[in-house]
């Protein structure tokens, strides 16, 4: 058990350390780049909150979410969800001079943690199985996004953003993959949230 | 817009009316469905609840007859294609009066499964029952299985037959001797009030790995020590077995996954007497 807990501090520290690494990258930002973020539903607990940076010539978002899933909603006690998330933005058309903008299609892939005693990073760590009985971790699971947004920015006022997105995770996937009569809608959840700049 | 239709046209324009209601009812139905907070939230809607309770309700009590006749069969475990298939030619069966499925109902223990399982099987005529497995207690599984289904250990009579159906996942509780609950099931077993027969199911049988070595001992005691029991049947070795393991009376029997496209119908009447039948369905595909 003190194994399994001493992973899952390590796992909650990289998270959190995480954004630091590609602010250090970009040395002089044309604007400051961090944003914040309020997400809702879409699999990383009833709301979470967060931040992160936007990179790579403003076409890629990593950032960092820490969720909470309510004792109502999880059934035992209130969980906490850490979700490193990255959002790639291929086309952010402007309408004109006009402080409208949007992103018609983002595509991102996540990675969520979730805690509690009854989740286990990996079977063996647990202690309980040998090497292989389960396969899969119960407390991460990897997901794709597919989404869309829109922004507006009041002259001298915060850029804001609200988008939506549609999502799946590996289990899920699995799932679908290996069963004809999973239909697509079977997989999909729907989360969505604001970005504040 | 719609008021701008041609006054000849009115049944286009209620066509047109009723569709977009459709599509909007639609989209609306489809979003709550979308909408999850966590993979493993045990939160799913109302009518997605409580469905030991719903089916024992529809089971209702059997009227006039000695004899039970139910379908038995075990992992459902992220085979939606065969269950599929499972429920059609269950649905083709006659005089079922219910449907046994021995645990693992889902693979990684995610509400998802549970409600993709549960979709499927309440395609069944008859009621179905069910029994939690090991995949099932894997992570927040343990309270998706009670908001879904209800307890883990429980009871039902039918046509005089007490049938117990109790969590014996005992790796899943790191061996720690409180699983199976033994205090329990002695007293189910010690209630004799109301049923001349007593068959018991659980998902990992009591010759398996992965049954708490400590408890085995007891659990065969307290069944052998029943003169009313007529078997004992698992799910989780995905096949079928039968015998007297333990070399005392005892029948445990054990059956097929979905994966294998067969399953049993036992039929239990009088005192102990009982009768398996194999279907085998949809070994074409």
């Amino acid at each position: 058990m003190a194994s399994t807990n001493k992973l899952n501090w390590c796992l909650v520290g990289l998270l959190l350390a995480a954004p630091a690494l590609p602010a250090r990258a970009q040395a002089h930002p044309p604007k400051a780049p961090f944003f914040l973020t309020l997400h809702l539903a879409g699999g990383t607990g009833l709301v979470a909150l967060g931040g992160g940076v936007r990179v790579a010539h403003e076409r890629l978002e990593p950032e960092v979410l820490v969720g909470y899933l309510p004792r109502r909603l999880s059934g035992t006690k209130g969980l906490a969800i850490f979700t490193l998330k990255t959002t790639y933005l291929p086309w952010t058309p402007r309408f004109g001079d006009s402080r409208w903008h949007a992103a018609p299609l983002t595509l991102g892939a996540r990675l969520t943690y979730t805690t509690g005693q009854q989740f286990f990073l990996t079977a063996a760590s647990s202690g309980r199985y040998q090497p292989g009985y389960y396969w899969w971790s119960s407390a991460v699971r990897a997901g794709l996004l597919l989404g869309t947004r829109l922004g507006y920015q009041p002259s001298g006022g915060l850029r804001t953003a609200l988008y939506s997105e549609l999502s799946t995770n590996d289990l899920h996937l699995v799932s679908a993959l290996t069963n004809r009569s999973l239909r697509l809608p079977e997989i999909l959840t729907l989360g969505g949230g604001a970005k504040v700049r | 817009m719609l008021h701008e239709f041609p006054a000849c046209l009115p049944w286009l324009r209620d066509l047109l009316r009723s569709g977009l209601q459709l599509l909007a009812g639609g989209l609306l139905l489809g979003s709550c469905q979308l909408i999850e907070y966590s993979p493993n939230q045990a939160y799913v809607p109302v009518r997605e609840r409580g469905q030991t309770a719903r089916n024992l309700q529809l089971l209702g009590a059997a009227t006039g007859t000695d004899t039970v006749r139910f379908v038995f069969v075990g992992d459902t475990q992220r085979f939606y294609d065969e269950t599929e298939a499972f429920v059609t030619s269950v649905n083709q069966q006659r005089g079922i009066d219910f449907v046994l499925v021995a645990g693992d109902l889902s693979d990684f223990g995610l509400t998802r499964e549970f409600q993709w399982v549960n979709r499927r099987l309440a395609a069944l005529r008859p009621p179905y029952l069910t029994v939690i497995g090991n995949h099932d207690l894997v992570g927040n599984g343990r309270a998706i299985y009670q908001h879904v289904y209800g307890p883990l250990n429980y009871t039902f009579d039918y046509a005089g037959t007490r049938f117990i159906l109790l969590d014996t996942n005992g790796r899943e509780d790191g061996f720690g001797g409180r699983v199976p609950d033994l205090p329990w099931l002695r007293r189910q077993l010690a209630d004799t009030a109301g049923a001349r027969r007593t068959v018991v199911v659980s998902h990992v049988p009591p010759t398996d790995e992965d049954f708490d070595p400590a408890l085995v001992s007891g659990y065969t005691a307290a069944l052998r020590a029943d003169p009313r029991l007529v078997f004992h049947l698992s799910g989780h070795v995905h096949r079928f077995t039968a015998g007297q393991p333990f070399h005392d009376g005892v029948s445990y029997l054990t059956t097929y996954s979905l994966k294998k496209r067969r399953y049993h119908i036992l039929t239990v009447w009088g005192a102990r007497q009982f009768r398996l039948e194999t279907v085998a369905y949809g070994l074409d595909k």
